[in-house]
């Protein structure tokens, strides 16, 4: 029963010990180790409430006993071993359930507002608590995919991506709850199934069925401005007036072989799309030429980018998230792969804040929350009652 | 040295009394005819001739009448005649004998010899002799040092002496030395005579003496087939024993067996039974192929018959006998439209131009435009669909082509074909305007239809019935047609209207047919579990037959950019191979089995109904008895 020196540390203030080597048992799990610290906590601060700590060694997540994981990281048993504990993030509770009348394609959340996408054919607007607060009607076929442009005050832009080629625009008063669709984007010839705002709010990039990226204008014009309605087509100018004014786009950025399933944009100048030909492609904005090309071996489902690790996330159809760094030069470089589920990864997204963690979610019913730190399994997981998750 | 002996010449003739010598010299006398002088002596005086008067009278008288006419001679350097002494007359005689003039001259005296073998006290010369006598000769060095120079030199070859070795006559230089220390290693010694045993013996125990049923049996066999050769006979003493019949016919079969039979060693191979396997890629090398079950297409209530993925890899279609049609979305498993057609569903085909669909329905083909996908071409589509003008003179054909409107043409029904009998299988041909459909019946000949949309033309391209057609399929590049029957495929040029080939396959059922995307290989399934793949380039039989399933094969597939075929049977798996068939044309093609996938579950006894691959990905659909429809990615 060998014993280790270790010494405790946290950036978390609240949770802080003293910084003096403690003697323990080489064989405590986290668990007990998550007992050593509370009770330290306890000794220091009589109100203190049990709580659940995950450790760190060397930026890794322990996960089997102390001993085992020094030996497996090669870590000298001699000196002081300087061990992070952070609190440890347990399963989220699902809090409410909101019914669509069909299959939901798209969430996308806002500080105040949830917008889903749903086959059939329309979008919700709800609030955080769950109230359905309006519905965006307007297309002719499933929407694919949504996203908020812009939120100031009370009206706020949205955007809703179709299987029937177009993407609408609306406008939406969230004190007055009224909605209208500015405007109606034509081009792609195929169902668009992707669809992402640049962070300065006034482009969006949408991707389709037909290989193509488009980027469009995102600030909603007024009516003289746009497109001159020709007067021998009556009947579309009713259409069009119901939508909004057709509007086309800025700039077509083709290269893809197969199908665009993801588009995002890293910063204002750079779009990054993944696609079913196993490809993930760099895009430059201004000229629209590809900048880089990061190839992989299965079709892409859904990726996303986090600038606080620069690293981009993919989710695959091969069960695997896969984490990559677009800087690189080279066609493909892996840094690391999550495999834990067994269907098909369907959607996966950085947490804003957290550098480390990220969400996954796939066809196998489970919501996964990953750190990077700990690569072999999630944090946590929990399960989506029905069918697909794809937002 | 030679003693000369000189003597003085006597005179042969006498002058008269003074010298007359005629100093002429050596002129014809003629000149001096007409002279009276002969010539002239020492002193320079004429010399006249002696008077004359000897004419030819006297001449003729003094030859009759002188004695001495015979020796007198007429000398014409002095003009007068002199009568020769004896001696004179003498030597003319022995000159005319051929003797020496000389009397005293003997020429048979002794020689004197110069050289005699008796040596003399004084030399024949007393020359000293040379130096190069005694010393070695310089001319001769030289020219001998020019000899070896140029032997040296190559410019004169010496002469080798010749080698005088002995010749013989080799006995044994035409046999090959192997086989004879072969036949010396390897000798094999022949079998040992076999001991008599009881059967052999004048006396054998009763059980080896055949029964009379035995013994007819024995003479019925041929000699070849009896186990004894002869009879076992009993004799109750040896002095009953007759002579040994079969003594000459036994030693004849030994001396056979001796020097006639050939016997080899078999040398036992020592092979290890891995290396007879052959070595074939292992499957992750041949990734990538479908390997899990990633999606599962619920709808439909009854088992569904078949499926077919559009040409853009975002929908599928399925047909089922719960009398719908289903359009589901690829990537979310979310059906898209369901129609009603009113009938069981046999078989669907999606246009290789993505917006038309075709459906098989009892004894109709539906073509219906699904409207998923891009506007444009679906309204294309629709107006090539209605963009038809009527020929002037309206043939009879045997399906009756009626335009959808009203409530069938909002579901997506554009065009009806209505057959004479139950429409089991339809297929396009890949640039989409023409389509076949197959009736099966055993007794017609209007089995086969060949369709043409833009046209609205029905065709039946067979005047002879050859047997229950199962499916047909078009070639993918060339104008060829195949057809189906139970036991053959028949692959007919179109163009020429004539058939190609038939394909002998080993099975007694075909159930399915596919045809790879190079055009040069088949691959068929039978009810009986096998799957034979042909080579249309290598022979007509099958190249390889594969037997992995257990039941039934019901659909065969291959997919359109990987080297992958997929097969679906009734015990609920698809099994998918890779199949690589290479550029050149001197690989054979490569089939490796790659992957079992199993999901479906079995119903009724039926399983997998049809397999169809995506167009794009290596991904593979299946439709079972189940209900289901899986994809495995």
């Amino acid at each position: 029963m060998s014993q280790l020196q270790t010494r405790f540390f946290t950036d978390n203030k609240k949770y802080s010990v003293d910084d003096v080597p403690f003697s323990i048992p080489a064989a405590s799990e986290v668990q007990e180790l998550s007992n050593v610290i509370n009770k330290l906590l306890e000794a220091k601060n009589g109100s203190h409430s049990q709580i659940e700590f995950d450790f760190l060694v060397r930026g890794q997540f322990l996960r089997t006993s102390l001993s085992n994981h020094m030996e497996a990281e090669g870590i000298s048993t001699e000196d002081v071993v300087e061990i992070e504990y952070v609190e440890r993030f347990t399963a989220p509770q699902p809090e409410e359930c909101m019914m669509h009348d069909d299959w939901i394609s798209s969430v996308e959340a806002d500080s105040e507002w949830i917008l889903t996408g749903s086959y059939d054919k329309t979008a919700r607007i709800w609030s955080l608590e769950g109230k359905a607060v309006m519905t965006v009607a307007g297309h002719t076929d499933v929407v694919k995919d949504v996203a908020w442009v812009r939120r100031d005050g009370l009206t706020s832009l949205l955007l809703t991506a179709s299987l029937d080629q177009t993407i609408l625009l609306w406008e939406w008063n969230s004190e007055r709850n009224k909605l209208k669709a500015r405007h109606c984007c034509r081009g792609h010839a195929g169902s668009v199934d992707t669809i992402a705002t640049d962070p300065t709010r006034t482009k969006f990039c949408s991707g389709s069925w037909d290989k193509m990226l488009k980027i469009w204008s995102a600030v909603a014009t007024e009516e003289e401005e746009e497109v001159e309605e020709p007067p021998s087509r009556p009947r579309k100018k009713q259409k069009t007036e119901q939508l909004g004014l057709t509007r086309t786009p800025l700039m077509t950025l083709s290269g893809h072989n197969e199908a665009v399933s993801s588009v995002l944009w890293l910063d204002s100048e750079e779009i990054c799309s993944a696609s079913w030909d196993h490809t993930i492609r760099l895009w430059d904005a201004e000229t629209g030429s590809v900048k880089t090309t990061l190839t992989g071996s299965k079709v892409f489902n859904h990726i996303s980018y986090s600038p606080l690790c620069r690293r981009l996330a993919s989710g695959s159809t091969d069960r695997h998230v896969r984490l990559w760094d677009p800087r690189s030069k080279d066609g493909s470089l892996v840094l690391l792969s999550l495999t834990s589920h067994s269907g098909w990864v369907t959607a996966v997204k950085w947490a804003p804040s957290h550098e480390h963690q990220l969400v996954s979610g796939s066809l196998d019913n489970l919501v996964k929350l990953w750190d990077t730190r700990s690569c072999k399994t999630p944090l946590t997981r929990c399960s989506v009652w029905t069918g697909l998750t794809a937002g | 040295m030679m003693r000369l002996s000189v003597s003085r010449p006597e005179k042969l003739y006498s002058t008269p009394i003074t010298d007359i010598r005629n100093t002429v010299g050596n002129v014809p006398m003629e000149w001096y005819q007409d002279y009276p002088h002969i010539g002239y002596n020492l002193d320079g005086k004429k010399i006249f001739k002696p008077i004359r008067n000897k004419d030819e009278l006297d001449e003729f008288l003094d030859k009759m009448e002188n004695p001495d006419y015979w020796r007198t001679v007429h000398d014409k350097t002095t003009a007068s005649d002199i009568r020769l002494t004896d001696e004179q007359v003498d030597l003319v005689h022995r000159l005319q004998k051929g003797q020496f003039g000389d009397v005293n001259f003997n020429e048979y005296e002794p020689s004197v010899d110069f050289f005699t073998n008796e040596v003399m006290i004084h030399p024949v010369t007393n020359r000293p002799q040379d130096k190069r006598s005694f010393i070695p000769s310089l001319i001769e060095k030289e020219k001998v040092s020019k000899l070896v120079h140029a032997i040296k030199m190559g410019w004169i070859k010496p002469r080798k002496p010749k080698e005088t070795t002995p010749q013989y006559y080799d006995l044994w230089a035409k046999e090959d030395p192997n086989a004879i220390l072969g036949r010396h290693k390897m000798h094999v010694p022949a079998p040992k005579m076999r001991l008599p045993g009881h059967e052999e013996s004048y006396n054998p125990p009763p059980e080896y003496l055949l029964t009379e049923e035995e013994r007819l049996v024995w003479e019925q066999q041929d000699a070849e087939d009896r186990k004894l050769p002869f009879l076992p006979q009993k004799h109750s003493c040896l002095r009953a024993v007759p002579a040994f019949s079969r003594f000459i016919h036994e030693r004849f079969e030994r001396c056979l067996d001796l020097y006639l039979c050939p016997r080899q060693r078999k040398m036992r191979v020592n092979v290890n039974p891995e290396d007879l396997i052959p070595k074939l890629p292992k499957p992750k090398d041949l990734q990538p192929f479908p390997t899990t079950m990633s999606l599962v297409y619920r709808g439909h209530t009854s088992l569904v018959r078949s499926i077919s993925a559009s040409p853009t890899g975002q929908w599928l279609v399925s047909g089922s006998d719960d009398f719908t049609v289903r359009f589901w979305e690829v990537n979310t498993g979310r059906c898209m439209k369901t129609l009603e057609v009113g009938g069981a569903v046999k078989s669907v085909a999606w246009n290789p131009n993505p917006a038309v669909c075709l459906v098989a329905v009892e004894r109709t083909v539906l073509l219906l435009n699904p409207s998923l996908g891009d506007r444009l071409v679906v309204s294309s589509t629709d107006q090539l669909i209605t963009a038809y003008e009527p020929p002037e003179e309206d043939k009879e054909q045997a399906v009756t082509w009626a335009l959808s409107e009203g409530l069938e043409h909002n579901m997506g029904h554009r065009l009806t074909l209505t057959h004479p009998k139950a429409v089991k299988q339809v297929v396009w041909h890949g640039k989409g305007d023409y389509l076949s459909s197959v009736m099966p019946d055993n007794s017609s000949n209007l089995q086969v239809l060949i369709h043409q949309v833009s046209k609205r033309r029905t065709q039946n391209p067979f005047r002879k019935n050859k047997g229950l057609v199962q499916c047909v399929s078009f070639h993918p590049l060339r104008p060829y047609f195949f057809v189906a029957t139970q036991r053959y495929v028949r692959v007919y040029n179109l163009i020429k209207q004539e058939l190609t080939k038939k394909l002998m396959t080993n099975c007694k059922w075909i159930s399915s047919m596919a045809i790879h995307p190079g055009g040069d290989n088949l691959i068929c399934g039978s009810y009986d579990c096998r799957l034979a793949w042909f080579d249309l380039d290598l022979s007509t039989k099958p190249y390889k037959m594969l037997r992995h399933h257990k039941k039934a094969l019901r659909g065969v597939a291959y997919h359109r950019n990987y080297p992958l075929f997929a097969s679906g049977a009734d015990d609920g798996s698809v099994i998918v191979c890779h199949g690589m068939v290479y550029n050149d044309l001197l690989q054979n093609p490569l089939i490796v089995p790659v992957k079992v996938l199993k999901g479906h579950q079995i119903t009724h006894d039926l399983g997998v109904l049809d397999v169809t691959f995506h167009p794009t990905q290596p991904w593979v659909f299946s439709s079972g008895a189940d209900t289901t429809i899986r994809l495995f990615t």
